[in-house]
């Protein structure tokens, strides 16, 4: 199945994951730094089973993210 | 007039940077953490709970700590904001430097001493005068000329401007570091080409690199007599260093935050001799020379004075990177230290080293150190050179710590 994986520790907060898919991203209040929602963590990166039709509209979201820590699988 | 004595202000960008500016000479050093300063993308920036540490390195050594709070804040930032300045008050951080309204109000309802940012863009009295009800100290637009600059320092003296404290307001300028095409940082050129946000912290440097421009109607490629039309050189005025200080500025700025040890240290030495010798009179041609070779040593695009002397245009970098006389190279890691016989142990990871080669050692401790290896040990006996794989010991002067990286140092083609 295909995968979202967001290495979150690095994010910089400038929420442009959540502007573009506010139904898969939060920002955190906590923190300042986005969410990935009922993404699993897995040694130190967040993880989220997906379709391949969110698979593909990730794929923008991966070139859209400025410190490159989104990527699909 | 008595000479308010000038701060030396040295940016760290990691714990070596600290205890670099720390050992060059630093009255105070700046830092940022988290996502929250325009360093956000460094690989190495600190975290919320490196605040304590940094704080108790300088206390130690005496030296004045800022933190850096200067870039957009939005909504979803406010309670990192919070936290972060719970721990500035708990650790009695000397101020925070900011622009944004957001962090400026929540600075004065904590009684946390303020700092203006450069991108607050203040390039009139009338500004200075504004800030003072939230401030002590005003870093002003690096696009001013020295003329601005002392006119505002008069007339602050003059009008016996004040800030929140109580005291007059002071000024605080760059002295030295890499320059931005815009004005006050404020660009959006990365932005339009990688969606990297500069004033989150995420500059991709677009400046940097060269450009053609073409004519799409003709196909015709614009003559420009430099394809780095966009890159200007770094400022430093080491050489214009008794102007600068006469325009009555209280603070000198270094920039680097992203930039290494060696480079912190070697600019922060310069600039920390410069002022001494204008302090007893001995502010000569010979010595600036001098200064102006060890800071083309280390990491730089080539130099200028930057807009402080009025220049009609700005002066343009004529290469793709560090236009620097000097270049490290990673040959290994500290294993041991024999402070009894001042022997240093390293193992060689990559390349080689031989004996006669200026070494220069970085790590938390011991910040930067260079020597040049006299004596070399490989494996027990001594030899010529070492190389990956051998387990060398030669004498340092200075401590090293486990963990400590060795590299050496050696002349670029623009030496």
């Amino acid at each position: 199945m295909a995968k979202i994986i967001h290495y979150r520790s690095k994010c910089i907060g400038c929420g442009v994951c959540f502007e573009m898919y506010p139904d898969q991203w939060r920002m955190s209040k906590k923190d300042g730094k986005a969410t990935l929602v009922n993404a699993i963590l897995k040694k130190d990166v967040f993880v989220l089973p997906v379709t391949n039709y969110i698979q593909q509209l990730t794929q923008e979201l991966t070139r859209a993210c400025p410190v490159k820590i989104i990527k699909v699988l | 007039m008595k000479k308010p004595t000038i701060e030396l202000l040295s940016p760290a960008g990691s714990f070596e940077a600290l205890q670099a500016a720390i050992n060059g000479g630093a009255d105070a050093v700046y830092f940022g953490v988290e996502q929250l300063n325009m360093r956000a993308k460094s690989i190495n920036s600190f975290m919320l709970e490196d605040i304590q540490q940094i704080a108790a390195i300088c206390k130690a050594n005496e030296v004045r700590t800022y933190l850096t709070l200067n870039t957009i804040m939005y909504d979803h930032d406010m309670q990192l904001l919070h936290a972060i300045l719970k721990e500035v008050k708990k650790y009695a951080i000397d101020a925070v430097i900011a622009s944004d309204f957001a962090v400026i109000e929540a600075c004065n309802q904590l009684n946390i001493p303020l700092h203006i940012s450069t991108q607050a863009n203040i390039s009139n009295l009338e500004t200075v005068q504004f800030f003072a009800r939230f401030s002590d100290v005003v870093v002003l637009a690096r696009e001013l000329t020295l003329k601005q600059v002392a006119h505002i320092c008069n007339e602050i003296e003059r009008r016996n401007i004040k800030g929140i404290s109580g005291e007059l307001m002071k000024v605080e300028v760059f002295v030295h570091g890499a320059l931005c095409m815009a004005i006050s940082g404020k660009c959006y050129l990365s932005l339009h080409a990688q969606n990297a946000s500069a004033n989150r912290g995420a500059c991709t440097q677009n400046c940097r690199r060269p450009y053609t421009v073409t004519d799409t109607e003709t196909n015709e490629k614009l003559l420009v007599d430099n394809e780095y039309i966009m890159s200007p050189k770094d400022l430093c005025m080491i050489d214009k260093l008794s102007e600068v200080v006469n325009s009555g500025v209280s603070v000198l700025k270094i920039e680097g935050r992203g930039k290494g040890p060696d480079y912190v240290y070697t600019v922060t030495q310069c600039y920390r001799e410069a002022l001494q010798a204008l302090e007893n009179s001995s502010y000569t041609a010979g010595k600036i020379e001098d200064w102006m070779k060890r800071l083309a040593t280390v990491y730089n695009r080539g130099f200028w004075n930057g807009y402080y002397l009025g220049h009609q245009l700005g002066e343009w970098t004529a290469h793709p990177g560090s236009s620097a006389t000097e270049k490290k190279i990673y040959v290994g890691k500290g294993s041991k230290y024999y402070p009894k016989i001042k022997v240093g142990e390293f193992a060689i990871e990559s390349g080689s080293v031989k004996e006669g080669d200026t070494l220069m050692i970085t790590g938390a401790a011991v910040g930067m150190a260079r020597e040049k290896m006299v004596t070399l040990t490989v494996n027990g006996a001594q030899k010529a050179i070492a190389v990956k794989g051998d387990k060398i010991t030669f004498p340092f002067g200075t401590k090293i710590t486990q963990g400590d990286k060795l590299y050496k140092i050696v002349e670029t083609a623009n030496g």
